[in-house]
């Protein structure tokens, strides 16, 4: 018989099959094989009794429901932030006292530039990220425990069907929810996803997710605005970036790259009690680069702004590119700079505000001198803190897409649509929430 | 006497590669899959006088068109006809390692299954009934513990008997379904006069077509 005439059939049957069904016949044939697979293991393997229902299917019966999973996994979310932020608090007082200590000797220490350089510089940039060690390491605690458990298998299990819908799967799910810890070994974990547009496409989206740098943004500015309700709005720019990433993945895979997405197993390991050293071997992991970076590069960018800082420069700088932000509400010079040395690492936002502020009221309480020295409302640093998380990922992230999609072309794209998305993102929340309020 | 050729199969993580270096020692052979950037193992052995190939096919979890490493699987199986397929099987997680070994089955391969980590499934408290799984699959199974190479020799064993056609592979015939079962027949009857059918079994091709397999549905199209 001739081929196109067996393709007819073929396409025939395939609808026929889906009017009685409502699935495509793929999904029967491979029901029909692990149906088959089931039914031969109940015949010939034994489990142990106290294995038939484990530990593992009982927590599986709620955590995987079909109404519940992603509720409860939300909740998770936001209990980790409330975790979070509640441990760390006192530690970071603590920590911004010493600081502040440190930052009185200066004067008895170095006068002049030097003693600027000290106390402005190093204490008050460096320092002011320093400061939120506690944040970031109780961050990345809370989501190795969930890692270590098996339970970050689970979310990505129950945001498969989600995830089908736009055109990913769960893997893509597994990768972006790594991006919570830092986008560069994200962006890598990507590697196990077959199919290369759904890699490409979770590759781009993946910097939207919320990284640890960031954290410290966030709890700067949500201290100083958001007393109350600091956990509800950090959640919010966690829960932003998720629907974010889902929202453009879909347009990415519908518009920019469409053709069929893969399908695999999702592997769910059994539930593990995490053990402490297992733990604190990933926090480690994934603190040392910020400790690193706090030493190398936070710290040169800090030098940086505070010498521009000194000569009269950096204000000129800031200015010239500030109105392009007065949409969103921080059109001023002073988180415009911030924001151009962000890109280098996101937590540099923290230090030039501290190099900035520092001299205001001492290290350590210059959050709330932001809000009076720019005039800002809650509504303004909740714009900006939706900008930190959405504009231009560092420049770690950026080689690390260059060097996995191996090209320019989507380099540069990452950049352009994540500046675009966080500029639009911004300007809409404060145009609206300025009707509104 | 002719060379035996044995490809290995199986998941990522069912002790395959243990299994490989077992059967071929140090006598290994690393290159590439023509035109493709996967990882190609050959090694060989003798055996009671019988010369044995051994092709390392890439870890699978299922043989669909999805991914490279599953198109390299397949084709090899298919389009090369190896003597024998083994399925290298984790005892102690069949149900997921099973799916691979019965889509070897219904493309009508010489299957032979290597029931490795029978250690674990043991340790775990799990009985297997091996002499039942051989029977409701219609396939030799051997098992095994490669990580301390016990079960080689019963492995090769079978393998010379199956190659040499003393033990024959009955295979298994699952069933889709009314429904699916009637289209299938359908295609399976316009395939059965097309040329392809005499390289592939039809009732195997209007299951693929069925998935809407993209390299099926070309290679039909390109007759």
């Amino acid at each position: 018989m001739d081929s196109a005439e067996i393709i007819n059939a073929k396409d025939k049957s395939l609808e026929h099959l889906r009017t009685i069904h409502g699935d495509d016949a793929e999904t029967l044939i491979a029901d029909a094989r692990y149906g088959f697979i089931s039914g031969l293991v109940k015949d010939i393997l034994k489990k142990p009794a106290t294995e038939r229902v484990t530990a593992t299917d009982r927590i599986d019966q709620l955590m995987l429901n079909r109404w519940l999973g992603i509720p409860l996994f939300l909740l998770i979310l936001y209990g980790v932030f409330q975790f979070t932020f509640v441990v760390s608090t006192p530690l970071i007082d603590l920590i911004n006292s010493g600081l502040g200590w440190l930052a009185e000797r200066v004067p008895g220490i170095a006068s002049g530039w030097l003693g600027s350089l000290l106390a402005d510089g190093i204490i008050g940039g460096v320092g002011a990220v320093l400061s939120f060690i506690p944040v970031i390491f109780l961050l990345y605690v809370a989501l190795s425990i969930l890692e270590d458990t098996g339970y970050l298998a689970r979310a990505a299990f129950v945001m498969d069907r989600l995830m089908h819908r736009i055109g990913l799967h769960g893997r893509s799910f597994v990768t972006l929810i790594l991006g919570f810890g830092c986008s560069v070994p994200a962006i890598m974990s990507s590697r196990t996803i077959e199919n290369p547009k759904d890699r490409l496409v979770t590759i781009l989206v993946t910097p939207l997710m919320s990284c640890g740098a960031r954290l410290p943004v966030y709890a700067l500015l949500a201290a100083a605005f958001f007393t109350a309700f600091q956990g509800l709005v950090v959640f919010s720019m966690y829960a932003i970036g998720i629907i974010m990433a889902i929202l453009l993945a879909w347009l990415f895979r519908s518009r920019l790259v469409p053709g069929e997405s893969g399908h695999f197993v999702m592997e769910l390991p059994p539930y593990r009690l995490p053990t402490i050293t297992g733990v604190l071997a990933h926090v480690w992991e994934r603190g040392w680069a910020f400790l690193s970076r706090a030493g190398t590069i936070i710290f040169c960018a800090v030098i940086v702004i505070w010498l521009l800082d000194y000569f009269n420069v950096l204000e000129n700088i800031g200015r010239a590119i500030a109105p392009i932000f007065s949409t969103a509400g921080f059109g001023q010079w002073q988180p415009t700079v911030a924001l151009i040395f962000g890109v280098l690492a996101k937590e540099t936002v923290v230090g030039a505000f501290g190099t900035l502020f520092a001299g205001a009221e001492g290290v350590g309480g210059f959050g709330s001198v932001i809000g009076a020295e720019l005039g800002w409302t809650p509504l303004v640093a909740f714009a900006f803190m939706v900008m930190i998380l959405l504009y231009i990922p560092c420049v770690a992230t950026l080689s690390t897409i260059k060097r996995e999609t191996g090209s320019w072309k989507w380099t540069f794209f990452t950049i352009v649509y994540t500046l675009a998305l966080g500029w639009i993102v911004a300007t809409l929340i404060y145009q609206v929430g300025s009707l509104l309020l | 006497m002719k060379e035996i050729t044995i490809a290995l199969a199986g998941n990522p993580n069912s002790g395959k590669t243990t299994v490989f270096n077992n059967l071929t020692g140090s006598r290994q052979h690393v290159g590439n899959w023509p035109g493709v950037t996967v990882e190609k193992k050959e090694g060989r052995c003798t055996f009671k006088g019988h010369r044995i190939r051994v092709v390392d096919l890439p870890g699978v979890y299922s043989l669909t068109a999805y991914s490279l490493d599953e198109v390299v699987a397949r084709d090899y199986v298919v389009d090369e006809r190896p003597d024998v397929v083994v399925d290298v099987v984790d005892a102690s997680n069949l149900e997921r390692n099973l799916y691979l070994a019965i889509q070897f089955l219904e493309m009508g391969a010489n299957l032979v299954i290597a029931l490795n980590m029978m250690d674990v499934a043991q340790a775990r408290g799990y009985q297997i009934n091996v002499e039942e799984l051989s029977h409701l699959l219609g396939s030799p199974v051997v098992p095994m513990v490669a990580a301390r190479n016990q079960g080689t020799n019963a492995l090769l064993e079978t393998v010379v008997s199956v190659a040499t056609g003393e033990t024959r592979v009955q295979g298994i015939n699952i069933q889709y379904g009314h429904d699916v079962e009637a289209e299938i027949a359908k295609l399976e009857q316009l395939i059965s006069t097309n040329s392809l059918a005499q390289q592939y079994s039809p009732r195997w091709l209007a299951v693929k077509l069925l998935e809407e397999d993209k390299e099926i549905i070309e290679k039909i199209k390109r007759v």
